[in-house]
């Protein structure tokens, strides 16, 4: 056992002491701890004395029954004076922290239990709120996406007025056989920048544009890709989108984030990519209910597939080249999919 | 301020910069360690994990050879996360229910908030040891109320004029209540100092908005986080340069220039080692931020003498956290 060099504060100035620090036994015979400086000469039982924890190299406090304190750099003599005590949780915690090996072990061990709870924990949970909202929320929440897109990117439709008509009634027809559908409804707008396209926005709203109207040559096409509409719709996709989102942000900020919002920002960052992922399994999940409702309909499947070719040829951006970063399955892999469900 | 009667060891006198002690390699394994702990009890360990990053941070800063002590208690703070949640969670569910409840809650809230700040700054305040004498903060629900929130609203309501005003009202109440045993601290910068930096910073805008323009928006997000920087180093500057304890007076040598390249540099770090990197920049930048503070005493640091306090929960500890009460280090 070694003594120990401190700084001796008896806690009613902040005037320190050079002190040393020794073991020693006492008049009971129990372990004790002899702090002896100029003028100063004290002896404590050492079961009254309590060392602070071990956080690296940084100083460590022992505290005495009085209210006085040491503090010193000399973390293992510490250690030694204490060692009588066994291993407890914060000498553990300490040893975990002192490795290389351990710290490896720490990272993997992180990135494991950190991709289960961002991949399955938090779509699960996600999926339990966005169904579990009032729809007062969900339809606020449709109203003002619609509204924000309108300022953005979409103008009124110029479709006649009957053919507007005409694809209400498709949809309400639609919407009929399926179970909780039946508040659906069909919100039509001019494209612009975004060209040929159809959303699923909460509460219900499907967007469809005169563009990709224009670019059916058979309302079955249509119907093919209000199908896809609907399955978002009933998974509530874009609610659980806004949920997994801000959770996973939020949850890497937190756990990482001791630093300002910037830095914490760049660590979230990587977690774009898993976004993407989440985003291709839901295009799937649509694509599949589309596809069966086609086959219940006896409509062919290829018709889907049709559409989806001719909206990628329009599109300029319809490179399939990135699979992993886009945030639709590449559209040629849905395609297949459309094709091989016959 | 109080002086002890004897003085065993000599006093030092004349400027004492604070010094870092901390290393990117061993904060990097207390981080990870932290971060899996916390990770695997999904969140329940990371008030632990506060208090041990606290800890090491607090514990690595010294002063004339001593130290900084955290002696927050992770069960306190675990039970304050667990209010502000629970409360947030309240807040989000009554809220959809009807507009009006949304008001109501609302104003509650603001008759809570006082007292959040309130806890919040004494829990902060009072398990911050230096020399085994504590630091305090005291204060009264009512001089909150006064002293900071009016002065936050007034900034909406000036269009932001009163800005630099609230920013000095918010120094000064802070310090003017905040104690180191029985020593009070004080602030003797007025509200013109504050006006004169926001006038600085206010140019330094102009400057910002020709160079994004000039580089036509290339230079946007450089220049941004510059602009930020040159404004935390030259409030620092006025917050520091005013700040007294005692006989000691404070001094606060910020770069903006430096702080730019720091955070940036961070940032960039981070992002290319997808996180792994947070460590290296917590410590690079606290070493850079309290290695540049600088104390001026005439007689030394050792005749503080402290004072009796009761302890405080952490209730109002989280809610201070996220409204960024503190030293401002």
């Amino acid at each position: 056992m070694r003594n120990v060099r401190a700084l001796y504060f008896d806690g009613k100035s902040s005037e320190g002491h050079e002190v040393v620090i020794a073991g020693a036994v006492g008049a009971d015979g129990r372990s004790a701890l002899r702090v002896r400086g100029t003028g100063i000469n004290l002896e404590w039982p050492l079961a009254g004395v309590r060392a602070s924890d071990r956080v690296g190299s940084s100083r460590r406090y022992l505290y005495f029954p009085d209210g006085s304190q040491c503090e010193t750099e000399d973390n293992d003599a510490v250690d030694g004076l204490f060692a009588e005590q066994g291993a407890t949780a914060a000498r553990l915690l300490h040893r975990w922290e002192s490795g290389l090996g351990y710290a490896f072990a720490a990272v993997v061990i992180t990135v494991a239990v950190g991709w289960a709870v961002i991949v399955w924990g938090i779509p699960a949970l996600a999926k339990q709120v966005a169904f579990a909202l009032p729809g007062a929320t969900e339809s606020l929440i449709g109203r003002d996406t619609l509204a924000a897109l309108d300022r953005i990117v979409l103008t009124p439709s110029r479709l006649s007025p009957d053919r507007a008509e005409a694809l209400r009634r498709l949809l309400a027809a639609m919407t009929a056989g399926i179970e909780g559908a039946a508040g659906y409804r069909l919100e039509l707008r001019t494209g612009g920048r975004v060209g040929a396209n159809a959303f699923a926005l909460p509460a219900g709203i499907i967007i469809v544009t005169d563009e990709l109207v224009a670019l059916s040559k058979d309302d079955r096409e249509l119907e093919a890709v209000l199908a896809h509409e609907i399955g978002h719709l009933r998974q509530r996709h874009v609610l659980r989108h806004i949920l997994q989102d801000s959770a996973t942000a939020l949850l890497v900020a937190f756990t990482v984030g001791d630093l300002t919002s910037l830095t914490s920002l760049a660590a979230a960052a990587p977690t774009l990519v898993l976004q993407a992922k989440f985003s291709r399994d839901f295009e799937r999940e649509a694509d599949d209910f589309a596809l069966d409702y086609l086959a219940r309909r006896g409509i062919p499947p290829d018709l889907f597939a049709v559409i989806l070719r001719r909206m990628e040829q329009r599109t300029a951006t319809g490179k399939d080249g990135v699979d992993f970063l886009s945030t639709h399955p590449a559209i040629r892999e849905r395609i297949e999919r459309a094709r091989g469900a016959r | 301020m109080n002086r002890a009667a004897e003085t065993s060891q000599p006093a030092v006198s004349g400027a004492v910069a604070l010094k870092f002690a901390g290393q990117t390699g061993e904060y990097f394994r207390i981080w990870i360690v932290n971060i899996c702990l916390t990770v695997v009890t999904l969140g329940i360990y990371s008030a632990w994990a506060k208090v041990r990053r606290k800890r090491y941070f607090y514990g690595c800063t010294l002063l004339e050879g001593s130290a900084f002590e955290y002696t927050g208690n992770p069960v306190t703070i675990l039970k304050g996360r667990l209010i502000v949640f629970a409360a947030f969670i309240a807040f989000s569910l009554l809220s959809e229910i009807h507009p009006a409840i949304q008001l109501v809650l609302f104003i509650t809230f603001l008759g809570f908030l006082p007292w959040a700040i309130l806890r919040a700054l004494q829990f902060n305040a009072r398990n911050s040891i230096h020399r085994n004498v504590r630091f305090g903060f005291n204060s009264t629900k009512r001089e909150v109320g006064v002293l900071l929130l009016i002065p936050i609203f007034l900034v909406p309501l000036t269009l932001g004029l009163a800005y630099p005003y609230y920013l000095h009202r918010k120094r000064r109440f802070f310090l003017e209540h905040s104690t180191y045993g029985r020593t009070a601290f004080g602030f003797t910068a007025s509200a013109r100092d504050y006006y004169y930096a926001a006038l600085k910073l206010s140019l330094a805008f102009v400057g910002f908005l020709i160079g994004s323009i000039a580089t036509l928006g290339i230079g946007l997000i450089p220049l941004y986080v510059l602009l930020r920087a040159y404004a935390e180093a030259t409030f620092a500057d006025v917050a520091w340069r005013n700040t007294t304890l005692g006989d000691i007076r404070f001094a606060c040598s910020w770069k903006a220039g430096e702080l730019f390249v720091l955070y940036f540099v961070n940032a960039l770090a981070v992002l290319v080692s997808v996180g792994l990197l947070v460590p290296w920049a917590a410590i690079r930048t606290a070493r850079y931020k309290l290695e540049r503070i600088v104390l001026q005493s005439e007689h030394g640091l050792g005749g503080f003498l402290a004072a009796t306090q009761e302890n405080v929960g952490a209730v109002g500890d989280e809610a201070g956290e996220l409204l960024g009460f503190d030293f401002g280090l």
